[in-house]
Parts: structure tokens; sequence; C-alpha cells
């Protein structure tokens, strides 16, 4: 009886002590998971900022001055476009002539995120 | 004899102890136990909800999660406005180190004089002192890093305008707190915002959350908004305005461009702007949405709407013959005149020449409910149904208070007032066949309907005359574009001061579309009180019409539908 009472003893102290193990570890793992919450979030407000740095060294204001000033570039006007059809795109077997064309569509439709 | 007696015999044990000596021991004891057990039932039961509470306060926190203010893009995701975070940086000046080094690096990074930094540090009774708020997020980095005692940082965001001033007039700005000021910003300010959440942590010692209590409200971020603006064209219509107005020496400007088809707004520019994140020594002119918020008589710009609507009472056809001669006309003790004395002219003469007398003998065919009727269809004197801080009305009297001389100037566009952007609304009559389209500032894709003012005869008839008037013998063969064919009319009126008209002052501007026969985009321009010998809205606001048609529908990768003699003709040509 003695022996039995005991052990019991010895395996409330131990599960005791492993208890107060478990929740020394949860909580330090809630602080583990709470400190990558909040690099997460920052990351993603970094993302963010450089996201919009990239696309204030990209506005038509800089784009603009950059290729009139840096590349000598002039604005294109139909009299030095040479505009091509879809359909002739794919007649004509490189993208030669349809380059044009195809710059212009992706001109206008390039999203960026 | 020996000092020492032994224990046993000591005369003490002898005497007897009193009994109520140990009564009293016991009793002592049992008080204090009953003590214990009295403050435990205390702490436990009756005041267990402020031991609660007060311990709550020690290491429960109740943490605010911020909700992000969305995004606005325009119509290809580009973005026009984010928020980044961008901490103020705040001291608590007793505990300021005074080091001299590191209170220089300080004041580098803060971008002010030590002279002002250490006037701020100055007052030590204060207990807070904002030294710079909203600094650049590596500029805080950086200061934190210098590690200075009693310098500590807030966290807040910062609203950032890519576009700058182009789009300043319709993104708007928030204020320093993140809340919608102008434009969009303010429109929007719900869908933006988001809600902020919040969550209950328990904190250890050193300020470590180890514990979540309860439930987490999360936060609900902000909506992206994606408006109709094309970022290009914005920029450039944006930039041939400012030219023009500097050109010119004018007070301000302004251009929309609208898409003809769905009624989406692809540029709107004033000028002059200002760029929205830095917001000092800013004045109620270069705030102001002219094209939105600023009224004025729309002079010739009216014509074809006069025509318009009497080509579809049947009262004239375009060839119908009108005498204009001798380029006067007095009615109600008022006379009218026109430029020259142009004879007499076709109906599509009358706007090729833009003949004030021959608009106002067609006006006469007409009853004045008639052209109020027709006025109201095409939005004038009405709000416009834009999401839009700050647009006006403009004015449309009732037609039973128009005097016959009232109904013969609203012919040629004065005795009424209008925004720009009205304007360029009404003109969507003409480009979609007839038909008034809702416009707007957000992107969709849901093909529009329109309300029917014009038959599609109608308004064919009135695009070929406009096509005339830009053309070669009208009003503004400036607006004729390369490749594409246009079609507008030009207006220059005298600005209203007071009772009178100024002699001297004028705005003049274009309205017009293109390509002219399937119109894709209508662009107005405006021009406040040009100054440079040219007054005239074919020579002033004309050429900015062209420039912008031209690029946007280049952007927009329309075809030209009008043959260009080509300048390059090299290994493309053989390569065919």
């Amino acid at each position: 009886m003695t022996r039995l009472n005991v052990v019991l003893l010895l395996a409330v102290l131990a599960s005791a002590l492993y208890l107060v193990n478990l929740q020394y570890e949860s909580r330090r793992l809630f602080t583990e998971l709470d400190k990558a919450g909040s690099e997460a979030h920052r990351l993603e407000l970094e993302s963010e900022r450089l996201q919009l740095e990239k696309r204030e060294q990209a506005t038509p204001m800089r784009v603009e001055k950059l290729a009139r000033e840096q590349l000598q570039m002039r604005t294109a006007t139909p009299a030095i476009t040479h505009y091509a059809s879809y359909a002739d795109a794919a007649v004509v077997d490189s993208g030669k002539a349809g380059t044009t064309a195809r710059y212009e569509t992706r001109e206008s439709a390039g999203p960026v995120r | 004899m020996s000092r020492s007696i032994p224990y046993t015999s000591s005369p003490l044990l002898a005497s007897r102890t009193p009994v109520w000596r140990s009564k009293l021991v016991v009793a002592a004891v049992a008080i204090g136990f009953v003590a214990l057990a009295a403050r435990a039932v205390y702490i436990q039961v009756v005041a267990n909800a402020f031991y609660q509470r007060q311990g709550e306060v020690r290491f429960a926190r109740t943490l605010p999660l911020p909700a992000n203010r969305g995004r606005i893009l325009d119509r290809n995701g580009l973005i026009l406005a984010s928020s980044v975070p961008s901490p103020s940086i705040w001291a608590i000046p007793e505990d300021v180190q005074r080091d001299e080094g590191q209170l220089k690096k300080l004041a580098s990074l803060l971008e002010m004089p030590l002279a002002e930094l250490k006037r701020k540090l100055e007052n030590e009774d204060k207990t807070f002192v904002w030294l710079r708020r909203q600094v650049d997020d590596p500029v805080a980095q950086q200061i934190a890093a210098l590690g200075i005692k009693g310098i500590y940082q807030r966290k807040e965001y910062k609203r950032q305008y890519p576009e700058g001033e182009a789009a300043a007039h319709v993104v708007g700005f928030t204020n320093v707190e993140d809340i919608g000021q102008e434009g969009v910003e303010l429109t929007f300010e719900k869908d933006l915002a988001g809600r902020a959440g919040s969550r209950r942590v328990i904190k250890d010692r050193l300020g470590q959350v180890v514990e979540a209590v309860g439930e987490e409200i999360p936060p609900v971020d902000g909506r992206d908004l994606q408006l109709s603006l094309d970022s290009k064209v914005q920029f450039f219509a944006y930039q041939k305005l400012r030219d023009a107005v500097l050109k010119n020496k004018a007070k301000a400007g302004s251009v929309v461009v609208l898409d003809s088809i769905t009624g989406e707004v692809l540029a709107l520019a004033n000028y002059p702007s200002y760029v929205p994140d830095k917001r000092r020594n800013l004045s109620g002119e270069q705030l102001r949405n002219r094209a939105l918020t600023d009224t004025f008589e729309p002079g010739s710009t009216m014509k074809p709407i006069t025509i318009g609507m009497a080509l579809e009472a049947g009262r004239v056809t375009p060839q119908t013959l009108i005498d204009t001669s001798p380029g006067r006309f007095s009615i109600g003790g008022f006379t009218i005149n026109d430029t020259h004395n142009y004879g007499t002219l076709t109906v599509e003469g009358v706007i090729q020449k833009s003949s004030n007398v021959g608009a106002l003998k067609i006006a006469q065919k007409m009853s004045p409910q008639e052209m109020w009727n027709t006025y109201t269809a095409l939005g004038y004197g009405q709000k416009p149904q834009i999401q839009f801080p700050g647009a006006v009305t403009g004015r449309l009297r009732p037609w039973k208070t128009w005097r016959p001389v009232e109904q013969a100037t609203m012919a040629y566009g004065y005795g009424l007032s209008a925004s720009l952007f009205q304007m360029a609304h009404s003109y969507t009559s003409f480009a979609h066949d007839g038909e008034i389209i809702p416009v707007t500032m957000l992107k969709s894709d849901t093909p529009v309907t329109g309300t029917r003012v014009f038959s599609v005869q109608t308004a064919r008839a009135v695009r070929k005359m406009l096509e005339m008037a830009a053309a070669p013998g009208g009003t503004g063969p400036l607006a004729q574009t390369l490749g594409y064919s246009v079609g507008g009319k030009s207006g220059t009126a005298r600005k209203q001061i007071g009772k009178g008209y100024a002699s001297n002052k004028f705005r003049s501007w274009f309205t017009g579309m293109a390509p002219i026969d399937l119109p894709r985009v209508i662009v107005c321009v405006m021009i406040d009180e040009p100054s440079n010998g040219q007054y005239f809205g074919g020579a002033v606001a004309a050429p900015v019409f062209s420039e912008v048609v031209q690029q946007t529908l280049r952007i927009m990768g329309v075809q030209p539908d009008m043959a260009v003699k080509p300048q390059i003709v090299t290994a493309v040509e053989e390569s065919l």
C-alpha cells in the first residue's frame, strides 16, 4: 500500500514539474511566434516601401526626362511608327513586322505589381 | 557552592505555571490564524475583482492591430498612393544625454539646425516633445542606431504619392493622422481606411508577449482602390497643360480626358498644382480642382449643342442656309456681334466659323422649354454624378424666367455656367452616338448604358461639323494631330467680373474628340486668362488638345485612321 502511494506521489510530482516546464515552453514559443509575426509585418511594410520606391523611380516624368536627356530619344508619332495588325504578324514568320503593334499593346496594358 | 544547578532541580520548574498563560498563547495563535483566514477570504472573495483588475493592469495589455490603409492604383495597377511606415521622433528632454557630438548627428539626421534641436530640448519640465513627425524609415533606423537616451520613436504611417503634382488634384492627400482630406482620399475614406483590430496579451517583466488572452479582433485592411486614371495619360496631359499655361502666361488651366466608350476619366489635371506629400505653403489657388469646382460661361463650345437640338427637333438640316449678315444682331436692347461678317452660312458653316448670330438665329427656332430640357438632359445645372468632393452644379435658370435675349445668348454659351467637367460630360452625347453616358473615376469593366439625347444621325452630323471646325478653314486648325482625325470646338469667353464682362480677361478652351468617326476619347482643355498676346481658344487651347489627343491615343494603342506620310521607310519595309 505504502509503495503504491510513493509511486503515485512521484507520478504526481513528475506530472506537476512537466506541466511547469510545458507552460514555460508554451510561453517561450508564443513569444517567438509573436516576434516572427511582427517581423513578418515589418517585412511586409518594407516590401511596400520598396515597391513604392521602385514606382517612384519609374514615373512617366522621370522616364521621359531620362529618355530625352540621356538616351536622346524622341516621342513616337504615327509618322515614325509602323502599325501592323496581329493577322499580319502571324503571316510574317519572325517578330520583326509585329514588333510595333505588340509593343503598343504591351505598353498600354502593362500591369506592375 | 557551585553556581550551576541541574536543570531538573531548577526551582523555577517547581513553581506552578498559571493555566491562563498557556491559554493566552493558544488564543493568540488562533487569532493569528483567524486573521489570516479572514484576510484570505477578503482577498479571494470580497475584493477579488479589485485584485484581479490590478493584477491585469500590471501584466495584461491590449495591443492595437492597425489596419493598413488601402492603396490607390491607376487603371494599370500602378501605385498612385500608398502608406509607408514613417516613424515620428519624440523626446523626454530631462532624460536626454547632453552629448554634443551625438546631438549634432541627430540634428543633421532630423534636418534641423543644432540650435533648434537644443531649443526644443531646453524646457526640462516638459515630459514630451515632438522632434520631427514622420521621418523616412531609413532615417529613423539611423536615429535608433545612435542610441541616445531619452529619444523615442512612435510608429506612424505616411502617405506617399509617386505621381506627385501630376495627379494631385484627383488623388488628393491625407493628413498626419492618415485620414483623407482631399480628392479620392477623402471621397473613399471609408473604403481605404479599413478597421483597426485589437488583441489582449500578457506581457512578462521584459515586455515580451507571453500569452494571448481571449479572442483577437483581426484588423480589416483598407480596400485597394483602382481608379480609371491612366498615369501616363495623366502625366502627359498635365505636362502639356503646364507648358501651355506657362507659355501663354496664363493664370491657370485644366484638362479633362474621358474615354468616350466607357465613360471613364482617363486624366483630369489642373495647373497650378502641388506636391501632395510636401504641402507647406500651400495656397488655395494650387489646391483647387478647377475642372470640377470652377464654373464659367462655356461660350462657343455650347454652339454644337444648340445646333444638335435644332437638328434633332427637325428645325434645320446641316445644309439649311442661315443669313448672318451684317454680323450684328440686336435683341432686347443688346447687340450681338460676330468677329467678321460671314454673310450667309450653312448650319455647318455656323459651327465652322463659330458665328454667334447664326447660333442665336437657330436657337430662335426653338422654344425655351425645349432648350432647357436638352441642357438638363446633358447635365447642365445638375450636380455631376461623380464621386468627388466639391463638384459643383453650375447654373441653368428655369426656362420660365428666360428673357428673349437670354435665350439668344445661351445659344452661344452665355447666361449659363458649367464646369469643364460638365462640358466634357455633355460632349459624350456626340461621341457616344447620341447617348450621354455616366462618367466614373473608378475603373469599370461593365459596358455602360447611356441615356439617349440625340439620334445617331444627329450625333454624326454634329461630329462632322466638329471635324470641319477643327480643320483648316475652321476656328481650331491647330487641334489637328498626326494620323488621327479630330473634331472639336474652340471657345473664347470674356470673364465676368462683378456685373459686367472684362474687356481684357479671357478664358479660352477647346473641347473635342478623336478619332472622329468612332470617338475613343474626349478631351477638354481650358486656359484661364492667357495674357501673352493670344487669347483665342483656337490658338491657346487647341494645341494642348492636339498634343493630348496624340499622346493619349498612342498610349491607348489606337491605330491612326488617317494616312500618314511615313518618315521612316527602311529595314521594316524590306522585311515585309
